[in-house]
């Protein structure tokens, strides 16, 4: 989205060309309705832990279970975002601006591992290296009974990392593309060596690119549910979603609301910094510094890219082609034979939340990019919460108010949907917000002087222009839903399949040669929505 | 593990048929390869629906019969036939805890084949959970669930002391005797699942096996040499039952004489079975059907089945089945409970999953002795509820 000044200039012809401001009023208001609705389960969150006796509220925040998978939690977020930087960023160096061979199929290697849901992940690496997994299964005969355990901390960040990190790589990526070359070439000039030109010059620069990119991995873990369950460590996701299933719900509602707060406060963070951005995430240079040549360096590096790219995306869908090809396991499974309609009803749902969500996306997106005053990027603001939160938490809340004020919801796809288009409505609104932006004023200022009234000048004019960027957002959340697991899983009706939910249940049970189909034809889906990001990054 | 070749898939009805008409199964694909008419094992679109539609009426007793050594040679299965019950239509929606891994599952999916006009929608998670989750829907008006359907009589009894479950058949209550049901009739058991100790049989003999487990801890034959799965449900529910019959203190006496003894933690107890018949371990703890799974997938391997007398290490658990309250499905609801405590269904529990059947017409598989042969402790199955407590205790033990 590197039109930050484009954006300002236009915000700025906006504003003085500001004439009829009635459809802007229609517009805030169903905005604001629309914020509203997505904002209302989580404030019953808050009034359902403020029901808690005081007492009571602080024997739960204290004891020593909070204070313990509080402190998992941290260890969890602060070990995958400083891992996902010290993967990210070097990988982010050596396909930008460096003379690393096979540049083009690196960059891809290094994104894609964003395309494997990060459970898929966990599930095939317990697979391999879990007890009397495949790796055990190598080293028996040569007498190596027992392997690290893969369960646990350091379990869950590695698998965390390896399938967020892209995060960090694709946005330091885009400020290395996009940073003024000159400005390093003059410190070249004056004498500096190539580190010291990096350290005091590059590294200021594309800064704020890995924070917004260590951000984003901050909160994919602070939410992350597949991942910690599967690797069978305490956190806040799971938890929540344990008390949750014992229908222990004043503590279920604590844990979420602390979640919820910190997460809240990693995307509080998260605004500030690219609000602040000028200059420095994009800038306007448009002169690449030169290529820093590897030399010795070319070997390593290349190992580097290899070992993430094999851990990232060979062992994983290697691992699921192996339960693919292998027999089952000890006793039959058959119960869980994988049914079409699973299919079908993970697709129906991932398009329902799609267009809802771009529906209710073009006003709050038009209104932010057009809006006159402050309150216009309210909702856009509001709908941002819907990143920070957990599925979990949105899962929890769903259930209780569906349960207690709208029976006939409770249990329905409606509600599920809904679920999703909290969650995934904010990728609608970016996407839609910066192809708006795009459009010059002008052109409505010209449709308008021909007589169309605002709401046709809208649609014969800006919706053409724009179809492109509310694609791209329909598509993305088409495919996040089709991931998307604790919020399916806590809200599908009873007997209402998914790929996921069926993935889940079947990994659960340890039958993992069925889920390997579902979960490579995910893998594959998921493979589409990197695609769609790709070509909305503006390389050459 | 065995070497299966699995029937699954497309053709596994037609496969089925010839293999059974071929008789002589062998002991892997009694494991592997009864996966049930919709077959399973690669889980593979086109798996799905078997390819050809099995109609009312193409069903018969060998589907819902297991196959392999310890079926062999069995009588038909005495009781009220499926055939005597009137078809069951409609949609049912079915909360299943636990479900056995999925075999629970194959019943629901034969009992679909058989009658094309009915759907079981089923929502399967943990037995403690789903019964918390109807027990809430009930204070709310009412839960969507129709029937529940669980491993564990525990998770029956807190639906049931919620006031949750509507009444049960007549004729389903009367075939099962009383110990396997609540006494107010609540819930009805239609399986039994009975706590016993597989050994390894070259390692020790049967009679020197203590027979409660408060003597486990004297015996110098099973130093080092046991082990258990805490985590596991069954597991728990033992405890339990040592909970309500010797009190806290003593229960965490045991549970810390045994750690002292020497005693392997594993993760669920086919592992344990199967590390007794290995020569991993010398004795554990563990559901009789684990024993019976490892039997017969591996032809002659060393491992005995053992059973205590009147105390908690002979605890007999069941799976039931309840009517929940509020369900405007009741007449399909309590044909469905008739059609598990069918003779063929019993015959399954009894073959594919090894259980003890609840109605007296049908047998244990291989030499399990008679269900009234057991000795299990006096207690009413309903107040193993408190799971919670003993989760507390066993992580007071070091043991979780």
């Amino acid at each position: 989205m590197g039109t930050k000044d484009r954006y300002e200039r236009l915000r700025e012809q906006a504003t003085t060309s500001e004439r009829d401001s009635s459809p802007h009023t229609l517009l805030a208001v169903v905005s604001l309705a629309i914020s509203l609705l997505l904002l209302a389960p989580l404030v019953w969150i808050f009034l359902r832990a403020g029901e808690i006796e005081f007492a009571r509220a602080v024997e739960l925040l204290t004891s020593d279970t909070t204070v313990s998978v509080t402190l998992n939690t941290l260890a969890l977020v602060t070990g995958v975002t400083v891992a996902s930087i010290l993967i990210g960023v070097p990988l982010a160096i050596l396909t930008a601006q460096t003379d690393l061979p096979f540049k083009r199929f690196w960059t891809i290697t290094s994104a894609l591992p964003l395309v494997v849901p990060s459970y898929i992940g966990a599930f095939a690496f317990v697979s391999a290296f879990g007890p009397r997994g495949v790796l055990a299964d190598l080293l028996s005969p040569l007498g190596i009974e027992q392997i690290p355990t893969i369960y646990g901390l350091h379990g869950a960040i590695l698998v965390l990392t390896l399938f967020t990190y892209p995060y960090v790589f694709l946005t330091t990526r885009a400020s290395l593309l996009s940073f003024d070359g000159t400005v390093v070439e003059a410190a070249r000039t004056l004498n500096h060596t190539r580190w010291e030109a990096f350290r005091r010059v590059t590294l200021p620069q594309i800064a704020p690119g890995i924070a917004a990119g260590a951000l984003l991995v901050a909160l994919y873990a602070l939410s992350d549910f597949g991942t910690p369950a599967i690797m069978q460590y305490d956190v806040f996701t799971r938890m929540i979603y344990n008390e949750f299933g014992a229908r222990r719900l004043d503590y279920a509602s604590v844990l979420s609301m602390l979640l919820l707060v910190m997460a809240l406060g990693i995307l509080a963070v998260e605004s500030r910094l690219s609000a602040g951005r000028d200059g420095a995430y994009v800038s306007s240079g448009s002169r690449r510094p030169g290529l820093i040549r590897l030399g010795y360096w070319k070997a390593p590096a290349l190992l580097f890219c290899g070992a993430i790219a094999s851990l990232c995306l060979v062992l994983p869908i290697g691992i699921l082609l192996q339960w693919l090809l292998r027999s089952g396991t000890g006793y039959s499974g058959g119960g869980f034979a994988f049914e079409a309609s699973y299919a079908w009803n993970s697709v129906g749902l991932a398009a329902a939340a799609a267009a809802i969500c771009v529906v209710a996306a073009l006003p709050i997106a038009y209104l932010a990019a057009r809006g006159t005053s402050g309150i216009s990027s309210l909702p856009e603001r509001a709908t941002y919460v819907g990143y920070a939160v957990p599925g979990v938490v949105l899962g929890l809340a769903l259930v209780y108010l569906g349960l207690r004020y709208v029976p006939f919801l409770y249990q329905s796809v409606i509600l599920l949907v809904f679920a999703y288009v909290i969650r995934f409505l904010p990728q609608a609104v970016g996407t839609t917000e910066s192809s708006i932006l795009q459009v010059d004023p002008q052109y409505i200022e010209a449709a308008r002087s021909l007589g169309y009234h605002p709401l046709s000048a809208f649609r014969k004019v800006v919706l053409p222009l724009v179809a492109p960027g509310i694609a791209a957002g329909a598509a993305l959340v088409f495919l996040t839903t089709m991931k998307e697991l604790p919020a399916t899983l806590m809200l599908r009706p009873t007997g209402f399949e998914t790929f996921v939910t069926y993935i889940w249940l079947v990994q659960g049970a340890g039958y993992y040669g069925q889920a390997a189909v579902p979960a490579l034809v995910l893998v594959g889906l998921s493979g589409l929505s990197m695609l769609v990001i790709l070509r909305r990054e503006d390389t050459s | 593990m065995s070497d299966s070749n699995d029937l699954t898939g497309r053709n596994a009805t037609q496969s089925r048929r010839r293999f059974l008409a071929l008789g002589g199964a062998t002991a892997a694909t009694a494991l592997a390869g009864c996966s049930g008419i919709l077959g399973g094992g690669d889980g593979g679109e086109g798996g799905s629906d078997g390819g050809t539609d099995t109609g009312a009426g193409q069903i018969s007793l060998s589907d819902f019969r297991g196959s392999g050594p310890l079926v062999e040679q069995r009588d038909a299965p005495g009781g009220t036939s499926i055939e005597e019950l009137p078809d069951l239509s409609g949609e049912l929606t079915l909360y299943l805890g636990g479900g056995e891994g999925g075999l629970y599952l194959d019943l629901i999916n034969l009992l679909e084949q058989l009658y094309p006009d009915f759907t079981a929608n089923h929502r399967l998670e943990a037995s403690s959970d789903l019964a918390n989750t109807i027990i809430e829907e009930n204070e709310a008006g009412a839960s969507p669930a129709d029937v529940f359907m669980s491993i564990d009589a525990g998770s029956l009894g807190a639906v049931a002391n919620a006031g949750a479950t509507a009444s049960l058949p007549e004729e389903a209550l009367s075939t099962v005797p009383e110990a396997y049901q609540d006494s107010e009739g609540r819930w009805v058991g239609i399986a039994g699942r009975a706590r016993a100790i597989p050994y390894n049989t070259n390692q020790i003999s049967e009679s020197d096996i203590p027979s409660t487990v408060q003597e486990f801890p004297e015996t110098a034959a099973l130093e080092n040499s046991m082990g258990w799965a805490p985590s596991y449900g069954a597991f728990q529910s033992f405890v339990t039952a040592m909970r309500l019959i010797r009190g806290d203190d003593e229960t965490m006496s045991w549970l810390q004489a045994m750690q002292d003894h020497g005693i392997t933690t594993y993760d669920d107890e086919f592992r344990v079975s199967n590390a007794c018949a290995d020569g991993e371990l010398t004795a554990g703890f563990a559901n009789h059907y684990y024993t019976l799974r490892v039997q017969s997938a591996r032809d002659d391997s060393p491992i005995g089945l053992a059973f205590t007398e009147g105390d908690a290490g002979a605890l007999v658990n069941v799976s039931g089945l309840e009517i929940i309250d509020g369900t405007d499905n009741a007449d399909l609801a309590s044909n469905f409970v008739r059609h598990v405590l069918s003779a063929e269904a019993q015959e399954f529990f009894a073959t594919r999953t090894f259980a003890y059947p609840m109605i007296p017409g049908v047998a244990p598989v291989g030499d399990l002795p008679r269900i009234d042969d057991l000795n299990p402790p006096d207690i009413n199955l309903t107040e193993l509820a408190d799971v919670a407590g003993t989760v507390d205790l066993l992580r007071d033990a070091g043991v979780l």
